[in-house]
């Protein structure tokens, strides 16, 4: 009888079974699954870009609880936003300590051994860039030793001393990043995103160069390690199978999502929210599905048309698939639209980044004529031409004596707004109409619902921050011709737009070109933000680097250029570690557990 | 035959003085059936003489001529014989005591009479189950026996109830009792079982009583005995009722004016939609709750016919019961069919068979999980509900932003859209076979067999301009189904001894049994179905992708048991239990999976001592104490095992994988937790049991506490590790009395009171070495495990404060915070502490029945006092009802403004405090209520009206259930019924300190749900 109390689990997997081949494999396929919580849900933008030079907050955080509090350097310990590294990144990070332990030992050949080692390294490499970007040092120790599985009940938290740990932190990065970029396939294939050769180098070069710009940690050949590795991509994108599109348009732009400028990105089953760990796809934030798509967008379906107030005259009032979710969470800053894209003609990385204009998204029954599809309303790029529309005497009236202005289409004979910049949201100083510049990288025309979240794949690096990379650590080596050079290929790139004739187009580019002597620390940020806005890399961009004089860029370009974080602290510049972490580090005494967080914090 | 044999004084004095003749008596006594009683007492009246009836009921005395004798015996109706002048042979015939003295106690694996028991049992007759009616045997537990605890946990038709015996003995593990039906375990849902079904239930509460289920029983037993026949003519039985209720309260909301004066000073810009313009200025506003709820319905049928003859009684009988709630489409309707035969087979050879069946289908729990209430709480009240042409309004939000995601609730009332019902059949079966040796000597074998079969459907059709569908706009349509069946055995070899020698009495159990249990389910969940008409019927008849959702899982784990009891008394006087028993389980690790369980009880009736032969008041006084070990078997099968669990998907372009990631890490060395029990209880009965009741002290010691740590998530383990740490104590006293305050015989007026009282004290001891806190999964040793760790509210900042509030970074009008350790910040490491626990000071019931002539009526008040309740619904970031933003309507509270200075609710501003969590000290609430329950009142027809149908009786009854709420400061505060709703967070946002995901572990905490529903029923009971 005692065999009756035997156990033969029929569904139960244990750790066993990661040990075997086809385990280690599905092991494998975990490390990527966790990187849909890191690439596109809202927490993961929120805390990339909430409270930097570009974007602040839209109207709905402004009015929630809790949600502004990284807009406005409010937040503390329990923000829930910062959870989102902290709480989904040290799984993946011990199930890839465990993979590089085992694959040796599951008898699987060694070429499959060795790249099974590479993605896991590669993808632990970039799991600790995300933590120690926000959070400074982490635990390499989970409770098992130095980048080992744990399998302990652990309760105790292996983060002092801080600057050795942080140390650790940067030089398992480098080493990972280092074993990847020799081991892993030159190239990815033309449809599918695994990690090649170009993504562990261009990682590579970012971790030496954050490194050296952290006084206390830098090597001296650190930036000379940056610029190489970033070189090394960028001499050889044909072996690579990568390169920069003749189109910035083109990078970002839905269906696009395999174009060869895109080295790596975090992929989402097309369409199906269950398998993409989103279980309520009409909800935001907490789950595995870029919110991205909806986080950007105002509230067009407020803004009233023609001039006429009332009901029924809203001609976006529909949601719609291409607009999305009026989620509101990002709304850009008066900076970014006035001073970093100053130029709005001859780089066209505005127009490429940001929709301008909405199409009407139902028929308007007080306003006859016009049905779905037709113009509703459009954003003037700026008062110049704003006012240069109202002089050609096209306006019809201007009802409520704001700045915002009806006048008819005279190509359809159609009437719609355009709508000053003095009544963008924030940019133009005013709170009531939530309507400004949308970021449309994230525009996903195959979602079944306007408020669900996107399956496109979520960009992480592209070859052009490959070139940004390598001109920044050319300029901290005191090289400014090199770049120069490097920084004018996207700027020269950035000129183009479908249409222009050889003549246009080599005038624009004469204009977009840059001189040595241009090229500075905040020169080569604000280049970064006209090529990357929005990509969920800002906040740390600007928390983890400093000037020519030693001055923290965030600190400085915050209270410079972003008013709502006008409370912004030193210590900010770090994250606090989150208080459920603190909590439940119960091995801790509670009279040491304060040294655990970050200063200031 | 046993005679006093020392002439006392009296005796002597007596003779001497009247010389009267002594005659010599014989007799036989017996009970009502003819059996020989042994162990009667014999007493002549005013002497100290006396006998005691020999195993054939016989005895043997001298007495003076003329004198009174007594006749009494536990359990039974004292007699009164006067002697005549001759020597007599006298046969007696005692009938049972209307006291409880005599009844038999169903205890583990056997009965026992009342007075030979020597563990804390509490026992609960079929007449106080069913006195109101209740849809399932945890409402109609509740507040019915001394130290068991009953806690609703929602509202809705079919919702169960958190059961505790004595409190809370794990933190991960089960802490609800073992519950075993007929002597076979049940591991169904309680709500199966027809409660008309029910004999009586006994439970089981300390360790002497528990330990012959050893493994299973550190949290208490429930025995639930059913009906069965009974020889004779047959038996018609009819029970039923109808009944309709209403809301025992509305949520407060805020009215339209109250809303627009709110959404004005709020930080809403949004403003006004023109339909509440349009209301505003009309001083018109809709009542959503009015609107949407509806009245409810109960019904109850019940038939049982029972007989029988020639050494077989059978009973068989079916029921319906059904109970809507005031969401439309909310319902739980049980069918149920039973029968039991018990034969004879010669002289030596009984067999029986229990069949329980039933078939439970369960309708519309979503529609109040999937969110009903919660825009029927918020919309705007300034909302018209129907357009102008009388249509329900598609989108009645008061603002842009939940256009698109709240329709109308009213869609609920035409729901053609949604389909969720679960359908339940479940079978449980016993047999036995019992031999008779000897009449002291037999063997019984017991055969359980259980099986069950549930099917969940769940379907959303998609949403059209014509047909809305509410719970999913915008979206397509979607099904799913689940199969899950378990079935399970529990064979058992019993041998009973029970033998007597002179005053030694003994009784032997003796058990070998084995229990395995299996379960498995299958699940799909399938977008885009083709047509709406085709629901979940057939999930192939629809579009290829998003691909189905599949689900599954296999249980299965077995038990091995030896046992042994032996129950001693001498004399009726000293009472002795021994019990020990032997458990194989295959939940635990090797090595671990067997363990030996030992408890001792003594007991001592003291009125059966010569020294209170003239307290006469004294019908019962009885000593217990008790002393034992259990444990708690509530480990989940694999857990030993550790686990790896699947991540999700992943694509590489075209290519879809699925990862698998740990989750679980395996703990070789998993054993059970064990508890060890003191218990001293007293029986007593006065005044020929017109007052009768127990009292108990227990204290309880739990170790090697099974305890799932949730880990930082640096240690790499997203999920808990199940181990065996720390130790645990509960002690608490319990109390009951019933009185019979007026008694008259015959029709006259009766009134008797049932009360119980009790309390339990938890203190979590340690948690393993070093530990001093674990906020985490919120434990303090040296505190209850239902504590509350948080920041202290002491108001809000009123203007006059402005400088302190200063200080930190605070304005008035927010959230003010004590600043325990006073370095002037607040900070989450020095400003917590245990603000207190959910933990009952004292609680209890109280049943009064009034009898007059055909008349009865009882009232029953359930009290509990002290400890504090949790309500999600004012925390604002939990059920989002009080967040005062603007945008929505939600509870009306008193919030501040400069010319309000209340300090419950913080000025509607976007920040409460400048410490993000400080929302959640807004929850907690004095849990004190006193509740009158039901009241019923019933009428009883006369046997002499009845006789001319051919009728035994006819019992008339009208029930009123959740009658008024006596005394509940959070009630008197919130208009709010403070009973819980939930098992840990049930809200948006997890506030943190709310233990969560350890099932009815968790906190219990009030939500927004269906109001409760005060129902009035009438009944109607018929024998014939």
């Amino acid at each position: 009888c005692s065999k009756k109390l035997e156990e033969h689990p029929h569904t139960v997997f244990t750790v066993a079974y990661l040990q075997t081949p086809e385990g280690i494999q599905s092991a494998l396929y975990s490390l990527y699954t966790g990187l849909q919580y890191q690439f596109g849900p809202e927490g993961a933008v929120a805390i990339e870009t909430y409270g930097t030079d570009e974007f602040t907050m839209g109207d709905q955080p402004r009015i929630g609880a809790t949600d502004h509090t990284l807009g406005d350097y409010t937040l503390d310990a329990t923000n829930g936003a910062i959870l989102t590294p902290w709480n989904r990144i040290y799984p993946n990070i011990n199930m890839a300590n465990g993979i590089i332990e085992w694959a040796p030992k599951t008898g699987l050949d060694q070429n499959t051994v060795t790249s099974i080692i590479a993605q896991a390294r590669f993808l632990r490499g970039l799991y600790y860039l995300l933590l120690v970007k926000q959070f400074g040092a982490v635990p390499i120790d989970l409770g098992s030793g130095p980048f080992k599985f744990n399998q302990n009940p652990f309760q105790g938290f292996n983060r002092l001393p801080q600057d050795s740990v942080l140390r650790a932190d940067y030089q398992g990065m480098i080493d990972d990043f280092t074993y990847a970029a020799q081991n892993l396939p030159d190239q990815r294939p033309a449809g599918a995103f695994y990690p090649d050769k170009a993504a562990a180098y261009t990682k590579l070069a970012e971790v030496y160069l954050l490194r050296g710009f952290n006084d206390s940690l830098k090597q001296p050949n650190d930036f000379q390690n940056a610029f190489n590795a970033a070189m090394t991509v960028i001499n050889n994108t044909s072996r690579f199978g990568t390169s920069l599109l003749q189109d910035y348009g083109q990078v970002n732009a839905p269906g696009n999502d395999y174009n060869p400028e895109i080295i790596f990105a975090a992929e989402r089953v097309p369409g199906n929210y269950t398998a993409d760990n989103v279980s309520n796809p009409s909800g935001i934030g907490g789950t595995a599905g870029s919110d991205a798509c909806n986080d950007f967008q105002p509230d067009y379906t407020s803004i009233p048309c023609n001039g006429i107030t009332g009901n029924g005259t809203k001609l976006a009032n529909t949601r719609s698939i291409l607009y999305g979710r009026p989620i509101r969470r990002f709304c850009p800053t008066a900076w970014l639209f006035n001073t970093l894209f100053a130029d709005k003609v001859n780089d066209s990385r505005f127009d490429n980044s940001f929709r301008m204009m909405w199409l009407a998204t139902n028929s308007s029954t007080t306003s006859p004529g016009t049905i779905a599809g037709d113009t509703a309303f459009m954003l003037a790029e700026s008062m110049q031409a704003f006012n240069d529309s109202l002089a050609t005497g096209r306006f019809i009236d201007n009802h409520d004596g704001s700045a915002y202005t009806a006048y008819n289409n005279s190509v359809s004979g159609k009437p719609w707004t355009l709508i000053s910049p003095a009544a963008f949201y924030v940019i133009g100083g005013t709170l009531k109409y939530n309507i400004y510049p949308a970021l449309k990288k994230y525009d996903d025309l195959n979602k079944t619902n306007a408020n669900f979240p996107s399956t496109r794949p979520f960009p992480i690096i592209k070859l052009s921050e490959t070139y940004l990379l390598a001109a920044e650590a050319a300029y901290q080596m005191g090289d400014k011709n090199t770049a120069a050079n490097l920084l004018n290929v996207l700027r020269m790139r950035a000129a183009y737009r479908p249409g222009l004739s050889p003549a246009q187009l080599s005038a624009r580019q004469a204009a977009m070109m840059i001189t040595p002597a241009q090229v500075n620390e905040d020169f080569i940020l604000d280049e970064r933000a006209r090529e990357l806005c929005g990509e969920s890399k800002r906040w740390s961009d600007l928390a983890r680097r400093h000037d020519e004089n030693g001055v923290n860029e965030l600190l400085k370009r915050i209270p410079a250029f972003n008013p709502d974080g006008a409370n912004i602290k030193p210590y900010m510049v770090l994250r606090p570690i989150p208080q459920s972490q603190l909590d439940a580090s119960s091995a801790i005494p509670k009279s040491d557990i304060s040294k655990y967080q970050n200063p200031g914090w | 035959n046993i005679v006093v044999p020392h002439a006392t004084y009296a005796n002597v004095y007596s003779s001497f003085l009247y010389q009267s003749r002594q005659i010599h008596v014989t007799g036989q006594v017996t009970d009502e059936n003819g059996n020989p009683l042994s162990g009667v007492s014999i007493r002549v009246r005013g002497t100290n003489t006396g006998a005691i009836t020999d195993n054939n009921g016989r005895f043997e005395l001298d007495a003076p001529e003329g004198s009174v004798l007594e006749i009494s015996f536990i359990g039974y109706q004292t007699q009164v014989i006067t002697l005549g002048h001759e020597n007599q042979n006298l046969r007696i015939q005692l009938h049972a005591a209307a006291s409880q003295l005599a009844q038999l106690v169903v205890i583990g694996y056997g009965t026992q009479k009342k007075a030979d028991v020597t563990g804390a049992i509490a026992t609960i007759s079929s007449d106080a189950l069913t006195v109101a009616p209740a849809a399932n045997i945890q409402q109609a537990l509740q507040g019915k026996a001394a130290g068991l605890q009953v806690e609703t946990v929602g509202t809705i038709p079919g919702s169960g109830a958190q059961i505790r015996v004595r409190g809370i003995k794990s933190i991960s593990g089960s802490n609800s009792p073992l519950i075993v039906v007929d002597g076979i375990p049940y591991d169904g849902n309680l709500n199966d079982i027809d409660i008309n079904n029910i004999a009586s239930i006994s439970v089981l509460k300390d360790a002497s009583a528990t330990a012959i289920y050893g493994s299973r029983a550190s949290n208490g037993v429930i025995l639930i005995t059913t009906m069965r026949g009974k020889e004779g003519p047959a038996h018609v039985s009819y029970d039923g009722y109808y009944g309709i209720g209403k809301p025992e309260f509305y949520y407060p909301v805020f009215n339209g004016q109250e809303y627009a004066a709110l959404r004005n000073i709020s930080p809403w810009t949004g403003g006004y939609m023109p339909q509440e313009l349009q209301m505003l200025a009309a001083g018109k506003e809709t009542n959503w709750q009015k609107l949407i709820y509806q009245t409810s319905h109960k019904t109850n049928h019940d038939l049982t016919i029972s007989g029988g003859g020639n050494g077989t009684s059978y009973s068989y009988g079916g029921g319906f019961y059904n109970e809507t709630t005031l969401i439309p489409g909310v319902s739980y309707t049980r069918y149920s069919i039973r029968a039991t035969v018990d034969s004879k087979i010669g002289k030596r050879f009984h067999v029986g068979l229990s069949s329980l069946n039933a078939l439970g289908l369960t309708k519309g729990a979503q529609f109040v999980a999937g969110g009903a209430m919660y825009p029927i709480l918020a919309l705007s009240p300034l909302m018209p509900a129907y357009d102008s042409s009388g249509n329900i309004l598609r989108e009645p939000s008061g603002n842009t932003i939940d256009k698109d995601f709240y329709y109308n609730p009213l869609y609920l009332k035409y729901n053609q859209n949604w389909v969720d019902q679960q359908r339940r059949l479940r079978t449980f079966n016993s047999l036995f076979a019992q031999y008779d040796f000897t009449p002291w000597l037999n063997y019984r074998f017991n055969l359980g067999l259980n099986y069950d079969q549930e099917e969940d459907d769940q379907f959303q059709g998609a949403d059209q301009l014509t047909n809305p569908d509410y719970f999913r706009p915008g979206q397509g349509n979607t099904a799913y189904v689940n199969n899950s069946s378990e079935y399970g055995y529990t064979a058992e070899n019993l041998l009973n001894i029970n033998k007597t020698f002179q005053k030694h009495t003994f009784n032997f159990t003796g058990l070998y049994s084995i229990q395995e249990y299996h379960s498995h389910n299958t699940s799909v969940r399938k977008d885009s179905i083709t047509s709406d008409f085709v629901q979940f019927y057939n999930l192939n008849l629809s579009n290829p992708t998003p691909y189905p959702v599949l689900g599954g899982g296999e249980v299965s784990w077995a038990l091995i048991s030896y046992m042994g009891r032996l129950n001693y008394s001498y004399a009726d006087k000293y009472l002795l239990t021994v019990t020990e028993r032997v458990d194989g389980s295959s939940r635990l690790a090797p090595g671990h999976k067997w363990h030996a369980y030992t408890a001792v009880g003594l007991g001592w009736n003291i009125n059966s001592e010569s020294f209170l032969r003239n307290a006469r008041f004294i019908d019962q006084l009885k000593l217990r104490a008790t002393y034992g070990q259990t444990s708690n078997q509530a480990i989940n099968p694999y857990q030993s095992l550790g686990l790896v669990s699947q991540s999700g998907y992943y694509n590489f372009g075209p290519t879809i994988v699925k990862g698998y990631n740990v989750v679980t890490l395996p703990n070789p060395n998993l054993n059970w937790e064990y508890t060890k029990q003191l218990n001293i209880g007293l029986d007593y009965s006065f005044l020929n049991a017109r007052i009768n009741g127990s009292l108990e002290y227990y204290h309880e010691h739990t170790y090697n506490i099974l305890y799932a740590v949730s880990l930082p998530v640096t240690s790499g383990v997203p999920g808990s590790y199940t181990t065996n740490i720390g130790t645990m104590q509960n002690w608490g006293m319990e109390w009951n009395i019933s009185t019979q305050n007026i008694h008259s015989p015959g029709n006259g007026f009766n009134w008797t009171t049932d009360l119980n009282l009790f309390f339990n004290r938890n203190k979590l001891l340690s948690l393993g070495s070093g530990f001093t806190r674990d906020i985490a999964n919120q434990l303090f040793p040296g505190y209850s495990m239902t504590s509350i760790y948080d920041y202290k509210k002491v108001g809000i900042w009123q203007l006059d404060q402005a400088k302190e509030a200063a200080q930190y970074g605070s304005v008035p009008g927010q959230i003010h915070l004590a600043d325990l350790n006073h370095d002037g910040i607040i900070d989450p490491n020095n400003d917590r502490e245990i603000i207190g626990n959910e933990d009952a000071k004292l609680q209890g019931g109280m049943t009064n029945t009034f009898t007059y002539k055909g008349f009865d009526l009882s009232f029953f008040v359930y009290a509990r006092f002290g400890g504090l309740l949790v309500s999600q619904i004012h925390q604002s970031l939990a059920d989002y009802l009080v967040n005062l933003d603007g945008r929505r309507n939600g509870i009306k509270v008193d919030y501040w403004t400069p010319t309000n200075p209340t300090n419950w609710f913080p000025e509607p501003t976007a920040q409460w405090s400048p410490v993000s969590s400080a929302w959640t000290t807004l929850g907690y609430y004095d849990a004190t209520y006193v509740k009158l329950k039901s009241i019923n009142l019933g009428y009883t027809f006369s046997h002499t009206f009845l006789s001319r149908f051919n009728i035994q009786s006819v019992r008339l009854y009208l029930t009123m259930d959740n009658v008024a709420i006596l005394f509940s400061p959070y009630y008197k505060q919130t208009g709010i019924d403070p009973a819980g709703t939930t098992y840990g967070n049930g809200g948006v946002s997890n506030p943190g300190n709310i233990r969560t995901g350890v099932g009815d572990n968790s906190t219990i905490t009030i939500n927004a749900t269906v109001p409760p529903t005060r129902s009035y029923l009438l009944g109607l009971n018929i024998n014939f």
